[in-house]
């Protein structure tokens, strides 16, 4: 479970980062230090991996048999998939500004998931290394 | 209920700032959030600041002071509804309440080292200015004005004529090209399967064209001499443009590469700016931005119909954007038989401020249609152009800008970018109250920073000042109901693209009732149930919303193909509002017994307008219903045969001819009038909109679908599955009775 465990925690990690960059690039684009062309060419570069490597985390837990860490990611999954599936998930220069407080409350969301689901890999991987001892 | 302009600070008539150019849908603010949302309208503004000046309307003034005066916190300029504070040593902003240092050149004129009267400076007497901007308010030295054409050379094109109307077309406009700097370019470019561009050289003998058939990866084949200078290359372009049509007559190339086309024209114009005006008469099949022809009959009139409303590929939508960037603007002239995809072209002037012009049909063997196009692109070419502009909309403290409606790219939270501003456009601002309103005075100031067509960086500021009420009462009976329709109506345009039309015609319906509802349950007694109550302000809007109901755009019916449907989306979204309104609300006279001699040194005079309904028509009637769009001229079975022969030179009813015609001007006193009205409607139209309508003669008992569509502009009627104006009023009573009196 220890390397498993490093693993995740590195993947969360840097969702962590990735949404944090999100949220003050959008309040950038509130603040008009960056315009929405620009924002939506940076953040739009950003929106598959990171579903991507959800994917990747979910089928690693899924092979692993950690079903709790599994259960707890999979709506986020499927909400990821419903977007893809809607063709919503890239973000839209003109409709930007429109759907603003819509895409900062999905950020602050997601920022929180990661952050619980942070500290549960820690835990995960601290018991696991106390087991291998 | 208007301020009244002595509370200007200069006392000034020309203070109130005229409706036609800003407008909000309330006419005293409600002061407090409750108050508004209680009484359910929204709060709007309609704004038109560069609409094309009609005849009799004051020119606009155009100043150069020593500086431009500016709030120092929220940037407002200075306007007309200011207040000079501590014996007017400082002057208080009317939008934030900060007080300001007033220079020293408002009082003593430096030049001429003379006191001046401050009060008599058109900063403080007019609420629509322009200011020459200095050199702060350039990024870039101003453009020039240029124009780039695409046109079309395919099949459809070379046979409907319209390539060789819009050479000539072009040819007789290159003299009212704006060019008053000589710094104009211009520049030609045809499409058909492969791109063609033009060595315009002014020193060569005559145009050398240059095929690029790779369409994968666009360049441009000469670095130089594609855009050249109207004043130097005018005899190349006037030799190419005479030749044009002849170049590609017999082509049998249906194929069209917009998308390339277009790639490469953004790469040639995106160093200085611009507009593209794009001439398609087909479907572009090759390459980036092909289209299908998707429509498919089955789903108009169902709730599916929205997805043909869609656009269908999102690669003209990221080129608008592009465009909007480097300041280019894209206009598109449609001409087809065929479907040609309005949905999705159309973004291409959306995101970029441009315009949709529509010509379904075109066949420029029809006078009619060749007279329709050449008079519009004519204008369009010839009407004063202002470059790489931002409106920016400023209000009182208190008010937020929630929603902006129009042909623009939002460049920031309030920032509408326009590469090229449309005269003929108009902008609605949707906003809502954060806090109460302190003060007595609400006021909304539109600010557009451009570059004239003369290389002057202008500023046009319109400023309107609306008094606040802590009244209820006040607030529902100073309600302007045009505005509320217009707003409504660009509301709805927005809610059918990104859901359905049956969703914006719910909404539109809703709203009314919420509306009607709120001032039953606050201004009725229970005893007035049975009747329907509105301010007689207000008095109208059931009408204008019946219209809206049944206006071509939102109407529920099978009937009305796609591209017209997109395309009148789309005129709707930027109509200017008086347009608008008559776009609703059709005008509509009688003709068979007008006052002949009712006209005086020359001037057109109108007879008496009637209600929209066909009990109104007279078997020996001739009617004349106007829409803004198109002219129709009813022709009763019973018409007396003079009637005939006066007006149509035909010796009886049934040889008159319908449809698309052109009036003949007969030397009588009755068709000079008739041609009269019809001239003066399509002047005006053309100032407001660049529309020259269509004159349609629909006889009595003619062809049925002429009748039709006809019938279904007189909206107190019954149509299709509509309500009748009474019947409405029903509906509106019985939706009234549930909600309880207050």
């Amino acid at each position: 479970m220890g390397w498993d465990g490093i693993l995740f925690l590195f993947a969360v990690v840097m969702s962590a980062i990735l949404l944090f960059t999100m949220i003050i690039m959008f309040s950038d684009l509130e603040c008009d230090y960056i315009n929405p062309i620009d924002l939506c060419n940076k953040l739009n570069a950003f929106v598959l991996p990171e579903t991507i490597a959800h994917g990747i985390l979910w089928l690693a837990f899924l092979l692993n048999g950690s079903w709790i860490a599994l259960l707890i990611n999979t709506p986020l999954l499927a909400w990821n998939v419903n977007k893809i599936v809607n063709n919503r998930h890239m973000y839209d220069a003109t409709e930007i500004f429109r759907t603003l407080p819509k895409h900062k409350e999905e950020s602050f969301a997601k920022l929180g998931f990661y952050l619980l689901c942070f500290f549960y890999y820690l835990y995960r991987m601290i018991i696991g290394l106390l087991d291998t001892k | 209920m208007r301020i009244k302009f002595q509370s200007s600070i200069a006392g000034s008539p020309m203070a109130n700032c005229p409706p036609s150019y800003q407008r909000c849908t309330f006419n005293a603010i409600p002061n407090t959030t409750q108050l508004l949302s209680k009484c359910k309208i929204p709060l709007a503004l309609v704004t038109s600041p560069f609409r094309h000046l009609l005849p009799g309307d004051e020119p606009v003034p155009v100043i150069q002071p020593e500086q431009i005066v500016r709030c120092r916190r929220c940037r407002t300029y200075i306007n007309p509804w200011v207040q000079f504070v501590e014996q007017g040593t400082r002057w208080k902003c009317n939008l934030c309440y900060v007080v300001n240092e007033v220079p020293s050149f408002f009082d003593w004129d430096p030049e001429t080292r003379q006191p001046r009267d401050r009060m008599k400076r058109v900063e403080l007497t007019h609420s629509v200015i322009d200011f020459i901007a200095p050199q702060e308010y350039m990024v870039r030295p101003p453009q020039p004005v240029v124009f780039f054409f695409v046109i079309d050379v395919s099949y459809n094109a070379i046979q409907s004529g319209m390539v060789a109307t819009a050479a000539k077309a072009i040819l007789s406009a290159l003299d009212s090209i704006p060019n008053s700097d000589s710094r104009t370019k211009v520049g030609i470019m045809t499409v058909d399967s492969t791109l063609h561009f033009y060595n315009l050289n002014a020193q060569a003998s005559e145009p050398q064209m240059l095929v690029v058939a790779d369409l994968e990866d666009v360049y441009l084949p000469l670095p130089e001499d594609l855009l050249v200078l109207l004043s130097e290359s005018r005899g190349i372009i006037e030799s190419l443009l005479g030749r044009i049509g002849d170049m590609f007559k017999g082509t049998q190339n249906v194929q069209n590469a917009l998308g390339p086309a277009l790639k490469s024209a953004y790469k040639l114009l995106s160093p200085i700016g611009g507009k593209i005006i794009v001439l398609q008469a087909t479907l572009p099949t090759l390459h980036d931005g092909a289209l299908k022809a998707r429509e498919d009959s089955k789903l108009l009139g169902t709730p599916k119909e929205a997805t043909l409303l869609q656009p269908a590929s999102g690669f003209y939508k990221a080129l608008a954007v592009d465009c909007s960037r480097a300041q280019v603007s894209v206009d598109l002239f449609a001409f087809s038989p065929q479907y040609t995809d309005i949905a999705t072209l159309s973004g291409l002037a959306k995101y970029t401020g441009g315009s949709t012009y529509y010509y379904p049909g075109f066949n420029a063997a029809r006078p009619e249609d060749a007279l329709k196009f050449a008079n519009e692109l004519t204008h369009f070419l010839g009407r004063p152009l202002l470059l790489e502009a931002v409106l920016r909309v400023r209000a009182s403290r208190g008010i937020r800008l929630t929603a902006f409606h129009g042909n623009f790219f939002l460049r920031s939270t309030d920032l509408l970018a326009l590469p090229n501003v449309n005269p003929d456009n108009a902008y609605a601002i949707e906003m809502t109250l954060e806090e109460n309103l302190s003060t007595s005075l609400a006021c909304f100031q539109s600010a557009v920073l451009c570059t004239a067509s003369s290389g002057e960086r202008r500023i046009r500021v319109v400023t309107l000042a609306v008094p606040t009420t802590g009244n209820l009462q006040d607030c529902f009976l100073s309600t302007d109901q045009s505005a509320l329709a217009v707003l409504l109506a660009k509301k709805a345009v927005e809610r059918s693209l990104s859901s359905k039309i049956e969703d914006a015609r719910d909404a539109i319906v809703h709203k009314l009732t919420d509306i009607m509802g709120a001032y039953k349950q606050n201004f009725t007694t229970s005893g007035q149930a049975v009747q329907l109550l509105l301010p007689e302000n207000l008095k109208l809007l059931p009408l204008l919303i019946l219209g809206l109901l049944k206006h071509s755009a939102f109407r529920a019916t099978g009937t009305i193909p796609s591209d017209m449907r997109a395309h009148v989306l789309g005129l709707q979204y930027v109509f200017p509002l008086e347009f608008a309104i008559t776009n609703i609300h059709p005008r509509f006279w009688a003709l068979h017994n007008i006052d002949i001699q009712g006209d005086n040194n020359g001037e057109v005079v109108f007879p008496p307008t009637l209600n929209l309904t066909s009990a109104k028509l007279e078997r020996h009637g001739l009617y004349l219903l106007e829409t803004g769009m198109e002219i129709f001229l009813w022709v009763g079975r019973a018409v007396p045969q003079e009637v005939c022969s006066l007006l149509f030179d035909k010796p009886s009813y049934d040889q008159i001819p319908t449809g698309k015609v052109i009036l003949p001007a007969l030397q009588n006193a009755y068709s000079q009038k008739v041609n009269g009205l019809i001239n003066k409607i399509r002047h005006i139209r053309l100032l407001m909109f660049t529309s020259y309508p269509h004159l349609y003669i629909v006889k009595e008992d003619g062809d049925q679908s002429l009748r039709m569509w006809f019938l279904s502009h007189l909206i107190e009627d019954r149509i299709e599955q509509a309500y009748s104006y009474p019947q409405w009023l029903g509906h509106l009573r019985d939706q009234m009775a549930k909600v309880s009196s207050g």
